[in-house]
């Protein structure tokens, strides 16, 4: 479809918001309570970007996705997803997006792989030769051909993964929304998984929206991370930034031969861990550079071993969490 | 509109029916038994009270019973096992998410389900309580053929509608099983009212005269009971044309007030989440 004007950006949010109303004590006369789980989220994804979406349990994550997706309707707030606004045109907006929830199957448990396949090819209308095609290249790029025939019961977590993701995409979808795709894989699959989807956006431009608990998700796939907290956008950033402005720390540790000496450190740098041969100093490199600090213990009699190391992206996001009270 | 997905829907659903063919001898075999009871209960009430003049007559009882007995998996008992399975695990996001109508994307499935269970136990069961039972010397116990030529195309008509009207009260279960996200309701529901009101525990035409023209009128009896009475030939209250009108009225009205029930449920699941 050609578009009149340019649209530079594949999603716009803009104040989106959503409260649920429970019944408390469910009772049928009970009070109603008012949930906020959108308090009024703004961001834009340009094409082609893969965007980490991250937040702790509840934080409003996944009433996010499920709105970006078409399936629920917000209580306010204005959203345009490939310049259709998806719960007013469900039909349209659904054909072109690819959804894959990490813990639910959209594959039929009684089919093969490959009958699913083309059951989907016949709900979203692909026509022939363009499923001959997608089919080949996602079996080939997501190592289905021998799984092609076999029953979806019958595959192992890693296997239906690879296989839902192709169902996700035999339609060619501009906007591929991923809710936890890597949840319970084993190491070889969250990383086959990974270079898939990377490939993808650099092959094919497609927009990549992901939610995940897993941090190294995030540090392999996204350009940009958006994390949400109690409702609200708490940072959008490239990950580097809120690992700059969260937890900047490295860690030095020190083995020795005998007993470590005391040590008399400079500004910036604190003794954090003192074991019978080895010790661990955090120091924040801005007050104080790694080669300072190491040519000032390196003559340390007795010394070994020295290692710098960075805080994991765990750490900084339960930092992050801890900072922002999410 | 593309007819499309929803061939492909009933395809689907056809093909599972048909896997499961132990299901259908297991099926096969537990009807004939209920069949079986059923036809020497009717004898001994029928042989005890001679001088009534029943409504059906006691080969037209046995008929009647075989024919439900071999369209028992026609029933409406309770919702699509496939939607029943999407709400408790809540796959039932994906069917929101493919770009089709819900109503007709279910109802292909549906339909094609009861018509892949129904389909080879019928037959199945036809010849053997037919043809076979006739050839071993059991012709009184068996199933008779139809009354004549107009029965049979008129009562064959006739089935068809009965087994679009039980898709669509599938349907409904469908939608109920969809609100409260479990498929228990529908089956604790659906089994007692279309055993009791298609006619499968006691026929229709059986029962005290000032109940009869309720249990004619009501929804359920447009299923199987009023094909059967096609096919015996026995009068229905205003003829055939009424009871075929009454098919096509259930048809008409469950279809739409489910259609509105079913596009409220979803402006629901939008607003509530599934």
């Amino acid at each position: 479809m050609q578009h009149p004007f340019p649209v530079p950006d594949a999603i716009t949010v803009k104040n989106l918001r959503k409260t649920y109303t429970v019944r408390e004590g469910g009772s049928w006369r009970g009070k109603t309570r008012e949930i906020v789980a959108l308090d009024g989220i703004s961001f834009s994804v340009p094409k082609g970007q893969i965007a980490g979406f991250i937040g702790p349990n509840g934080a409003g994550k996944s009433t996010a996705i499920k709105i970006l997706s078409g399936i629920l309707r917000p209580t306010s707030g204005e959203v345009q997803v490939n310049g259709l606004v998806p719960w007013t045109s469900r039909v349209a907006h659904v054909a072109r997006i690819g959804v894959v929830f990490g813990q639910r199957t959209q594959l039929w448990w009684d089919l093969s792989v490959g009958e699913g396949l083309a059951l989907l090819r016949d709900i979203y209308g692909v026509e022939p030769e363009r499923f001959a095609r997608n089919r080949a290249r996602l079996a080939d790029a997501l190592d289905l051909g021998e799984i092609m025939d076999q029953s979806v019961r019958q595959l192992s977590l890693g296997q239906r993964m690879r296989a839902e993701i192709a169902a996700s995409l035999i339609h060619d979808p501009d906007i591929l929304i991923l809710d936890e795709p890597t949840i319970g894989l084993d190491a070889p699959s969250k990383l086959a998984v990974r270079a898939f989807v990377h490939e993808l956006c650099r092959d094919h431009g497609t927009t990549v929206l992901l939610t995940t608990h897993d941090m190294h998700d995030i540090e392999a796939l996204a350009e940009r991370v958006i994390v949400i907290g109690h409702g609200r956008i708490l940072a959008d950033s490239p990950f580097e930034d809120l690992r700059m402005t969260t937890l900047s720390e490295r860690i030095l540790e020190l083995d020795f031969h005998g007993t470590p000496p005391e040590l008399a450190l400079p500004a910036g740098a604190v003794e954090t861990a003192r074991a019978p041969h080895s010790l661990t100093i955090t120091f924040d490199p801005r007050q104080i550079p790694a080669p300072a600090l190491v040519a000032h213990v390196g003559h340390l009699p007795g010394l070994d071993d020295l290692r710098i190391s960075r805080p994991s992206i765990d750490e900084i996001i339960t930092r992050f969490y801890a900072d922002h009270a999410a | 509109m593309t007819l499309r997905p929803y061939l492909t829907a009933f395809g689907l659903q056809w093909k599972i029916g048909l896997r499961y063919r132990i299901a259908v001898v297991a099926g096969l075999v537990a009807q004939m038994w209920f069949g079986a009871v059923t036809l020497m209960a009717y004898a001994s009430v029928y042989h005890a009270a001679p001088d009534v003049q029943a409504p059906l007559s006691l080969r037209q009882a046995m008929t009647y019973t075989w024919i439900q007995q071999s369209l028992f998996t026609l029933l409406p008992l309770g919702c699509l096992p496939a939607v029943g399975d999407a709400a408790k695990t809540g796959a039932i996001v994906y069917d929101l998410l493919r770009p089709v109508d819900m109503w007709h994307w279910w109802l292909s499935a549906t339909l094609a389900r009861l018509l892949g269970n129904a389909v080879p136990r019928a037959v199945l069961l036809a010849c053997v309580a037919g043809p076979l039972a006739m050839l071993v010397g059991l012709g009184a116990w068996s199933l008779a053929p139809p009354a004549d030529l107009t029965a049979a195309v008129l009562s064959l008509l006739s089935i068809t509608l009965g087994a679009l009207l039980s898709a669509t009260i599938v349907m409904w279960w469908n939608i109920l099983t969809a609100r409260t996200l479990s498929p228990l309701g529908s089956y604790a529901v659906g089994t007692p009212l279309a055993v009791l009101l298609s006619g499968m525990l006691l026929p229709l035409p059986l029962y005290p005269d000032w109940i009869r023209p309720f249990l004619l009128a009501q929804p359920f009896a447009g299923i199987t009971d009023i094909p059967i009475r096609i096919y015996l030939g026995t009068p229905i209250p205003g003829g055939v044309a009424t009871g075929l009108g009454l098919q096509l009225f259930w048809l008409t009205t469950l279809t739409l007030l489910g259609r509105l029930w079913m596009r409220q449920t979803v402006n629901r699941l939008e607003v509530q989440g599934a």
